[in-house]
């Protein structure tokens, strides 16, 4: 108790409490050995703290450390004598203030947040902790309140919604511009009597459309997941959902990228529909997707196609029509590949798309 | 020849629908907000129906909804926002399909589902 002969000369807190005036944490010191531990603590911490004394009229502050002062922007002098109430505002949540009322009635430790105003008027985010403090004998001897400022943690939840509901708006906004898109093409192929090219093209628009529909909620990353992409461009060529099998991890891949393995799927997809694995009842394909890497070191999406059980191929059809012809090239121009090897029981094929990164 | 009732305030959508209908030989009427499509049907009746969800300005296709399903007239909610589906429209239980889908493929589903009530 070195420092405490020397501080002994200063009132203690409850002396200054019977003098009927405001604790002084500047000259005052609570006493002992506790006491200097919590003069100490409450002088260092970065948690603003204050007491109240419940048994003084309307439960008015005794003590705020310095660190409330910086927080709120009140002097000690200004707050001391005062209830906290002036902390709320206009936009402060009543329903928050009824809990903080009833929990100093039936003395229980308390954790709200609500919006505080600073006495310059801005307002912060508190995550107001509160508790009674018992003398001894075991009676109520103050109330004890921490303030922390999330007003951090607010703007990043509020930022995080907008966002979200930006995304939907825009993802809403684009399907309605593929279905204006698809109406334009159909219509224009009904006047000019050309509707089984108009179909073709509307058929790739949509499969597009669909590859970069889930792009949206995450393009915010740079890159997008394979897998999503993947499942939406190939979901209609499986309405009951028991024809095509799904494999792959979280592969992600860059959103240029998508044009290309929308449209190869599409194709492929549109093959299986015709002569291949969906052109009858008990055919399936498997389609897993993950990242590889070439004897370069270089990263690539590799998707496999799989079809098994459907009608028998004798050999590699002669004509596969311009629509792999136009996948392949697109693939190309982002350095990918489409291999495809016409197995008798189907065909087996393969997209490689290497990574830029 | 069937009657189709279309409420749909996009008019490419629209069109693209209508003559979609009419190529499989039906006659569509397309509305573009609750109260057109209410008239269309105190005026005529309807074999089928396909809704647009939001149609503008807040309206959705739900008062309409529950009159078709009142009168066991079966109809396809075409929406391109699966999300905003009101609680009511889900509660309808209607079948929904997903925009863009080709206006074929909508009219397949809709005589797909005609005669639902007389097997029910």
């Amino acid at each position: 108790m070195q420092r405490g002969e020397g501080d002994g000369e200063r009132p203690t807190f409850e002396q200054a409490q019977q003098a009927g005036r405001a604790f002084d944490a500047e000259t005052d010191n609570f006493s002992g050995a506790s006491g200097l531990l919590f003069e100490q603590a409450m002088a260092q911490t970065r948690m603003a703290v204050c007491l109240t004394d419940p048994r003084l009229k309307d439960d008015p502050i005794v003590f705020c450390n310095k660190a409330f002062e910086k927080l709120t922007g009140y002097r000690q002098e200004d707050v001391i004598g005062r209830n906290c109430r002036f902390l709320q505002g206009p936009k402060t949540d009543q329903r928050q203030v009824a809990k903080i009322r009833e929990a100093i009635r039936t003395e229980e430790v308390l954790v709200v947040e609500l919006l505080n105003y600073r006495k310059d008027g801005s307002t912060f985010w508190n995550a107001l902790h509160l508790g009674p403090i018992y003398d001894e004998k075991g009676e109520l001897r103050y109330f004890f309140g921490s303030q922390w400022d999330v007003s951090d943690i607010h703007l990043a939840r509020a930022e995080e919604k907008h966002a979200k509901a930006m995304a939907r708006e825009v993802s809403h906004r684009l399907k309605n511009v593929f279905a204006v898109i698809g109406g334009i093409v159909n219509i224009t192929g009904r006047a000019m009597d050309a509707r089984s090219v108009t179909g073709k093209i509307n058929e790739r628009i949509q499969a597009l459309g669909r590859a970069y529909e889930p792009t949206l909620d995450d393009a915010a990353l740079g890159t997008i997941e394979v897998g999503q992409a993947i499942r939406s461009v190939l979901n209609p060529y499986d309405p009951e959902n028991d024809r095509i099998v799904f494999v792959g991890n979280g592969a992600r891949t860059e959103p240029n990228a998508v044009s290309a393995m929308g449209l190869t799927l599409h194709e492929l997809a549109t093959n299986a529909s015709k002569y291949g694995a969906l052109s009858n009842r008990e055919g399936k394909i498997t389609v897993s997707w993950h990242h590889e890497e070439d004897r370069h070191g270089r990263q690539s999406l590799v998707i496999d196609w799989k079809e098994t059980g459907g009608p028998a191929i004798e050999s590699p059809p002669d004509d596969t029509g311009t629509g792999f012809d136009i996948a392949e090239r697109l693939l190309a121009y982002s350095r990918g590949t489409l291999d495809r090897i016409w197995e008798e029981d189907g065909l087996r094929a393969k997209i490689s798309l290497p990574l830029r990164s | 020849m069937k009657s189709i009732l279309i409420l749909e305030d996009e008019p490419l959508i629209a069109m693209d629908l209508q003559f979609a209908f009419e190529d499989a030989g039906a006659h569509a009427v397309v509305t573009i907000s609750c109260a057109e499509a209410f008239d269309a049907l105190d005026r005529m009746e309807f074999d089928g129906a396909v809704l647009d969800m939001n149609l503008g300005l807040g309206e959705t296709c739900e008062p309409v909804a529950i009159h078709l399903r009142k009168q066991r007239i079966p109809f396809l909610l075409h929406t391109g926002d699966l999300d905003r589906a009101g609680e009511a429209l889900r509660d309808l239980e209607a079948p929904i399909l997903a925009k863009p889908s080709g206006a074929d493929h909508v009219v397949e589903r809709l005589f797909g589902l005609e005669g639902q009530y007389e097997r029910a």
